[in-house]
């Protein structure tokens, strides 16, 4: 009895002196920042010469900040196509590349290729392809006898041409999560049900898709939190234009913080984000019910 | 033994990590150390920090300037730092104490970072060492003023002039334009349609930020004395009729038109934009790529009353608060922006305009065509208006509602109307708060 104790108080403390690099990490970089933010939200910091407390006010003025709602509404409409097409073509994927067929694995790299691809790099090449006169993809609707837009700047398609690339880039990285998701799910509940006499549509309805509901609810996450902070490809492919239907609050907050040193309030708009982000987490966890345990 | 081994690695790692922390501290106590080694190697030369965010061919043409100044005495010994993200490392830096002593300064940037005295005043350098204001564009000193208080030199000038395809013009019998009826009736003539496809576009519209200076033209200006919007007027309506003319009328350009077409396919060096407003900062680039392209330069065209208006910008040097060497900073600056010979060797390897007006005398400049259109536009060049909210107001309320009237979105009454609510609210928002 005792050498256990000592033992465990031993693994305990070694576990705790492993950590410890980690913890301090964590608390230098993330939570000693937020709590700094915070402060700073109630401020007039501009990182030069003012650092006073001024209450309320910074908040206050976000209220009437109509080109802040605006980046807002921009983001929860990319989040809105974004979020499930990225699910439905990820997991179809996964569906896809999860049979052992030859050459499948060629397939999985090849799918997951673009998001090894920096998401500069990546935007500029599409620049090039959505090109109204030279690009690829209205040279392949001209052949059909479509005349193509001007994906970029044109305030109808600009939003949608991010959405593309964005889910070109990101479908690769989620495929993989639900390549491992299927491999998880047990091979005697499929057995059961064939000799039950299910389908193969019934077999996804009932047991593949509740039995990756915790990947589901991954992806989903992650993808709410990476839409609601899209900035490079933004940034890049149309600097939030045209008429700022492509704005992004990640942007007006750095935007406001370095550009016009109002760090206090670049604070206050940082913190309604993640006030945003937390909200949606936590109705996306709702939706998808994670906290249930399923088997 | 093991436990021992466990805890000393852990030890040896948190250290690392709080030295890593204050990693910035112990570099700098570093470079300093070492500064004042080969200092008095050689010796007791002054060591000043040059800071910069131009690489590649911009850094070999600083070190060439700093190269030359560094021989020309013995007293200072400047080195140039290339900072990708300059003006962030500057803000920490301006905190802490680890200050460069020269700053290579986007002038427009002046009445943000004036006010907040990081930047230290140069009049009394000036009058000291008799060095005459007339001899620079009172322009590109109003930028680096505020407050009746001059903040460093101009290092060059720019101005937006007409660049046109000669070829082009020549085929179609036309001599470059000098008024807006003119410029119309051109690009109407130069643009090549092949159905729904546009093939050559008479006159680039591409940058709506050059409103500003299509309303100098019509004899406008952006701000008020008050610092409020001045657009929803008269002269801002012509600018936007004039834009629908070409836009919708003659159809001269197709929105996007040139997105994405980078350096060795710009739409100008491969023909298919036959005119458009651009800078010197082009030169090198035309030049380059363009081994096909006969171009040449005049100045903007003239508005509907003979107005005539270009927006001049440019680049200074400016010498931080923080900075320890400030008399020394001031020798640098004085030897590179304030003498002739010098401002005409950075001209010369750099190809850019010099801020000190007795180098452009020089038949560098006299003599060669592609030149003479900048300095005659210079002559009536404005700068931006010097309040800290007008990039801000130009960027995110006036050319989002322009790009939505260029698409037919809003008429034309109504995007001045909003452009005057939404700027006139994020000048006040972005105003110096005291």
């Amino acid at each position: 009895m005792a050498s256990i104790r000592k033992l465990e108080k031993h693994q305990a403390r070694t576990a705790y002196l492993f950590i410890t690099p980690t913890v301090l990490l964590f608390t230098v970089f993330t939570v000693i920042p937020v709590v700094m933010a915070l402060y700073l939200s109630f401020t007039n910091y501009d990182v030069l010469s003012r650092n006073d407390w001024i209450g309320f006010d910074n908040y206050r003025r976000l209220i009437e900040d109509s080109l802040l709602w605006k980046t807002f509404r921009n983001v929860f409409l990319y989040s809105i196509i974004f979020v499930p097409f990225n699910i439905l073509i990820s997991l179809l994927l996964g569906i896809l590349l999860s049979r052992s067929w030859r050459g499948v694995k060629l397939f999985r790299t090849l799918n997951y290729l673009p998001t090894l691809t920096s998401a500069v790099a990546a935007a500029t090449v599409w620049i090039w392809l959505l090109h109204p006169e030279f690009g690829l993809v209205n040279g392949l609707l001209s052949y059909v006898g479509i005349t193509g837009p001007a994906w970029l700047s044109e305030t109808r398609t600009a939003m949608l041409s991010i959405i593309m690339l964005t889910l070109w880039q990101s479908v690769g990285s989620n495929m993989i999560i639900y390549l491992a998701g299927l491999q998880g799910v047990p091979d005697y509940l499929y057995e059961s049900a064939r000799l039950d006499g299910a389908n193969k549509l019934a077999c996804f309805r009932f047991i593949t898709w509740p039995q990756l509901r915790p990947t589901t609810f991954l992806v989903s996450t992650m993808s709410i939190i990476g839409a609601l902070q899209l900035f490079d490809q933004a940034f890049v492919l149309t600097q939030g234009g045209p008429a700022n239907m492509t704005k992004t609050p990640v942007y007006l907050i750095y935007q406001q913080g370095f550009n016009q040193l109002q760090m206090g309030y670049a604070s206050a708009q940082a913190f309604v984000l993640a006030v945003a982000i937390l909200i949606f987490s936590l109705i996306n966890m709702r939706i998808t019910k994670a906290e249930e345990s399923i088997v | 033994m093991k436990k021992w081994l466990v805890t000393s690695i852990v030890l040896v790692m948190t250290t690392t990590l709080a030295a890593g922390c204050g990693g910035n501290n112990g570099s700098a106590d570093k470079e300093t150390g070492n500064t004042s080694k080969a200092g008095s190697s050689t010796g007791k030369k002054t060591e000043l920090t040059f800071w910069g965010d131009w690489g590649g061919e911009g850094q070999k043409q600083f070190e060439t300037m700093v190269d030359a100044f560094n021989k020309s005495q013995d007293k200072i010994h400047v080195k140039y730092v290339l900072q990708q993200d300059m003006i962030t490392k500057f803000l920490t830096s301006a905190t802490n104490g680890g200050t460069p002593d020269v700053l290579f300064w986007d002038r427009w940037r002046t009445s943000l970072y004036a006010p907040k005295n990081v930047l230290h005043p140069v009049d009394e350098y000036l009058t000291r060492d008799g060095i005459s204001e007339d001899d620079f564009y009172s322009e590109s000193l109003r930028e680096l003023s505020y407050d009746d208080k001059l903040y460093g030199l101009p290092l060059t000038v720019d101005a937006r002039a007409l660049f046109y395809n000669k070829k082009l013009l020549a085929e179609a019998g036309l001599q470059p334009p000098t008024t807006w009826d003119e410029l119309e009736a051109a690009a109407t003539k130069l643009t090549k349609w092949n159905g729904n496809k546009l093939e050559t576009a008479g006159f680039s519209m591409g940058d709506l930020g050059l409103f500003n200076m299509y309303l100098q033209q019509a004899g406008g200006t952006m701000l008020t004395e008050d610092g409020k919007t001045n657009f929803n007027n008269e002269q801002g309506k012509q600018v936007l009729e004039f834009w629908d003319r070409l836009m919708n009328k003659d159809k001269v350009y197709k929105v996007g038109f040139e997105l994405g077409l980078g350096e060795g396919q710009d739409a100008f060096v491969t023909g298919k934009v036959a005119m458009l407003y651009s800078g010197p900062w082009m030169l090198s680039t035309y030049n380059k790529y363009g081994k096909d392209l006969d171009y040449g330069i005049v100045p903007p065209p003239a508005g509907p009353n003979g107005d005539k208006g270009s927006v001049m910008g440019g680049f200074g040097l400016v010498i931080p608060e923080g900075s320890k060497h400030k008399e020394e900073a001031w020798e640098f600056i004085k030897w590179w922006t304030a003498n002739k010979d010098n401002a005409l060797l950075w001209a010369k390897t750099s190809l850019n305009l010099p801020g000190y007006k007795p180098s452009m005398e020089d038949p560098f400049f006299k003599d060669d065509p592609k030149w003479q259109p900048f300095l005659e536009t210079l002559e009536f060049a404005k700068v931006r208006p010097n309040h800290p909210g007008y990039s801000v107001m130009e960027t995110d309320a006036l050319a989002p509602n322009l790009q939505l009237n260029q698409q037919n979105k809003m008429s034309i009454d109504e995007t001045l109307k909003k452009s005057q609510e939404e700027g006139d609210k994020m000048l006040k928002d972005n105003e110096v708060v005291k």
